[in-house]
């Protein structure tokens, strides 16, 4: 799936975006032994439960990127994610970017990000 | 002739005589002598207005004079008030009080048994003995008496062309200096005064004899009574004075210091907050009171006359959150400290259009440094709990816009649409803007090594270097900067020149060191450039159309340039973003 087509969502509009492609951004919370799952905080202190096609290769903390499809139970299968570097630049700041995400779902006539991204 | 009864709401004291506040009557205001002395009028006594002469005031108020009064009704009889009586002016001041040119006391008779009704028309009326008094010789109510003893002390609310024989108990608040003229008709000099007491204030103003009377005899401070002089109507234009009357000395005129003046206010004054400064005109004569934020250096500047002067720039701040720049001129400036962050109350400034909206103390503004008066102590408990935090929005737009500015936000595209610059002022707005391009061919000259002077230098070929602007020759030259960049934002682009110190910030190197990366190593010198391309900044710029040679353009100048704080500038747009929803 691609990127573009996507909505940025929050925990709080999962069940609305069930069967669809979705982008999360929130703090990895808690990674399962397994690494086949973890759960993720959204900027308002809610949580998702993400599962992976594949097992973690790697250290996973910090903010995350989810892009995947929901499931009928709320859960984000994940196609792929990509961490958000903290150690440079202005650390990354999740409460504001929840307000920036109301915004454009408050407004999608000037956010169409829905329409069909060209090529 | 047509004679109406009233109902007597109210009755004051006032020397030399009785305020009369009169249910029924179209305009509202008397003022009697004697009378109520014996209780004959008292409050809510029926009483008839036999002759009055109405007078229209330069405002439109009418007041009426009363010359003959008959009670026809005493109080005691009345019992209580008529109906429920409402001030016929609502919030008009209660301020216009009239001696009746002739007094006159009117005794009751006890009316005979009678229905306890208004009549329209008096049905009983008592027999009536009036005889003349002359007002003035008794004082009705204890009032702080003269030196001499023998005129009342009355407020300076009740003066009014009316009256000639008054005395005043005042404190002088602000004097001016002795201004002479000479023209055809001769020669002349005045000076003028406020005064202050605790029903209001006024301007006084004396010329050539009482200028010498009484000029050195008055001292800023003090407390003294003032008798006999002119009422007139006052000039609004250069006083912020409350009172529609000025006062002129006269001949007759006196003044005499007074002992006992601690209840005498030091000041009226009628502050504007600093936040509804925009909405009064430029020109305005206004009082403010706020914080002393910052305070700027003494400057020495030269007028038009070749005359020097000072000048020192301070930031005031009240309970708006708003700052408004104060321009204070000579001794003044000079005196002024700004340690501390002391409240600062000027009455009489003079409000200006520069910058937006700034405050100027002129020579007849009065500058107050923490007077002990109740706004200013409630300032100072705002400021010391919450008010020093408060990062406030200025009035007045600084040069250069950093850092207190009052920030004017433009898009590229608004600078053209809107016409900036195209006035007679140049016009300085904030941008967001990307660094799309950068020229570095000459973007370095050859400046004169002198700390003070920027001017290009001559390369005279045998290693000397002149500057004609200090008329010197110098072994060598300082680098400096001119910048020739084109900056970008999503809806358009701007051409703009950076100096020295926006130049730098641009290329995050100083001007020396890239003199010295140009004349050794070329590819060095072009990596700062690239390095430095694509970055966005927040721009402070100047425009301003610019003739040359019949050409006319846009030149715009980068004045300041700051970093993008990107949270702040996300934080800013969702709440312009919530605001345009609303």
């Amino acid at each position: 799936m691609k990127k573009e087509e996507a909505s940025r969502i929050n925990c709080s509009m999962l069940l609305q975006h069930i069967n669809q492609a979705v982008c999360f951004v929130g703090r990895v919370s808690k990674v399962h032994p397994s690494g086949k799952t973890f759960t993720a905080v959204d900027g308002e202190g809610k949580t998702v439960t993400v599962e992976l096609n594949c097992c973690l290769e790697e250290e996973l903390s910090g903010v995350v990127e989810v892009i995947g499809l929901v499931s009928n139970k709320g859960v984000l299968m994940a196609a792929t994610y990509n961490l958000l570097r903290e150690d440079r630049g202005t650390p990354f700041d999740l409460e504001l970017y929840n307000e920036a995400l109301k915004v454009i779902h408050d407004f999608p006539q000037h956010y169409p990000f829905e329409a069909a991204v060209s090529g | 002739s047509l004679t109406i009864s009233f109902g007597l709401i109210n009755i004051l004291p006032i020397s030399p005589g009785w305020r009369v506040m009169l249910q029924n009557s179209p305009q509202v205001f008397n003022w009697l002598n004697c009378m109520a002395e014996e209780n004959i009028l008292a409050q809510n006594c029926v009483c008839v207005l036999k002759r009055h002469v109405t007078n229209v005031l330069k405002d439109g108020r009418r007041v009426v004079i009363i010359l003959e009064i008959e009670v026809i009704k005493p109080a005691g009889e009345v019992g209580g008030k008529l109906g429920d009586p409402v001030p016929y002016n609502e919030g008009k001041a209660l301020k216009y009080f009239i001696i009746p040119l002739t007094a006159q006391k009117v005794v009751s008779q006890p009316a005979p048994a009678q229905e306890n009704r208004l009549p329209l028309q008096p049905q009983n009326k008592m027999e009536v003995k009036s005889f003349n008094r002359d007002f003035g010789k008794k004082a009705p109510l204890a009032m702080p008496s003269t030196p001499g003893g023998s005129s009342k002390v009355v407020p300076i609310a009740s003066l009014n062309p009316y009256q000639s024989k008054w005395t005043i108990r005042a404190r002088v608040t602000n004097k001016s200096g002795i201004r002479t003229w000479s023209n055809s008709r001769g020669d002349g000099k005045l000076f003028s005064m406020e005064l202050v007491d605790e029903s209001g204030e006024i301007r006084v103003t004396g010329f050539n004899q009482e200028v010498d009377k009484f000029f050195s005899l008055i001292e800023v401070g003090k407390v003294y009574y003032i008798s006999k002089g002119s009422l007139k109507i006052a000039n609004k234009q250069y006083t912020s004075v409350k009172n529609d009357y000025e006062m002129t000395l006269n001949g007759e005129s006196t003044i005499l210091p007074c002992e006992e003046s601690g209840d005498v206010p030091m000041m009226q004054c009628d502050f504007v907050p600093i936040g509804d400064l925009e909405s009064r005109d430029k020109d305005a004569i206004v009082d403010v009171i706020g914080v002393c934020k910052s305070v700027d250096e003494v400057t020495r500047l030269t007028t038009k006359t070749n005359r020097e002067v000072s000048k020192r720039s301070l930031s005031l701040m009240d309970m708006s959150g708003k700052l408004v720049t104060v321009t204070l001129w000579g001794e003044e400036a000079e005196k002024f400290d700004g340690s501390g962050q002391p409240i600062v109350a000027i009455k009489g400034a003079k409000l200006s259009d520069f910058g937006g909206r700034s405050l100027s103390a002129s020579f007849s503004s009065t500058l107050m440094i923490n007077p002990d008066i109740p706004e200013a102590y409630k300032l100072r408990g705002w400021y010391d709990k919450d008010g020093h935090a408060v990062e406030g929005q200025s009035l007045t737009e600084l040069k250069g816009g950093s850092g207190g500015g009052s920030t004017n936000w433009k898009t590229l595209s608004d600078v053209k649409n809107e016409h900036l610059g195209h006035g007679e002022k140049a016009d300085y707005y904030s941008c967001i803007a990307t660094v799309v391009y950068l020229r570095k061919e000459n973007c370095l000259y050859q400046a004169c090594p002198n700390q003070d002077c920027n001017k290009k230098v001559i390369d005279q070929h045998n290693g000397m270097f002149r500057c004609e602007k200090c008329d010197k020759e110098f072994p060598n030259f300082k680098y400096r900067l001119i910048l020739s960049a084109n900056i970008a934002d999503y809806g358009d682009n701007q051409w703009v020149t950076c100096f020295q110190e926006s130049a730098e910030a641009i290329l995050g190197q100083n001007a020396a060191y890239l003199g010295q990366l140009k004349d050794s190593n070329e590819s060095a010198f072009d990596e700062v450039f690239q390095q430095a391309n694509f970055k966005t900044f927040v721009f402070r710029n100047r425009v301003k159309l610019e003739t040359y040679n019949d050409e006319s353009r846009i030149k715009a100048t980068v004045m300041d340039l700051k970093p993008v704080d990107h949270k702040d500038y996300i934080k800013s747009l969702i709440v312009n973003i919530r605001k345009l929803a609303m």
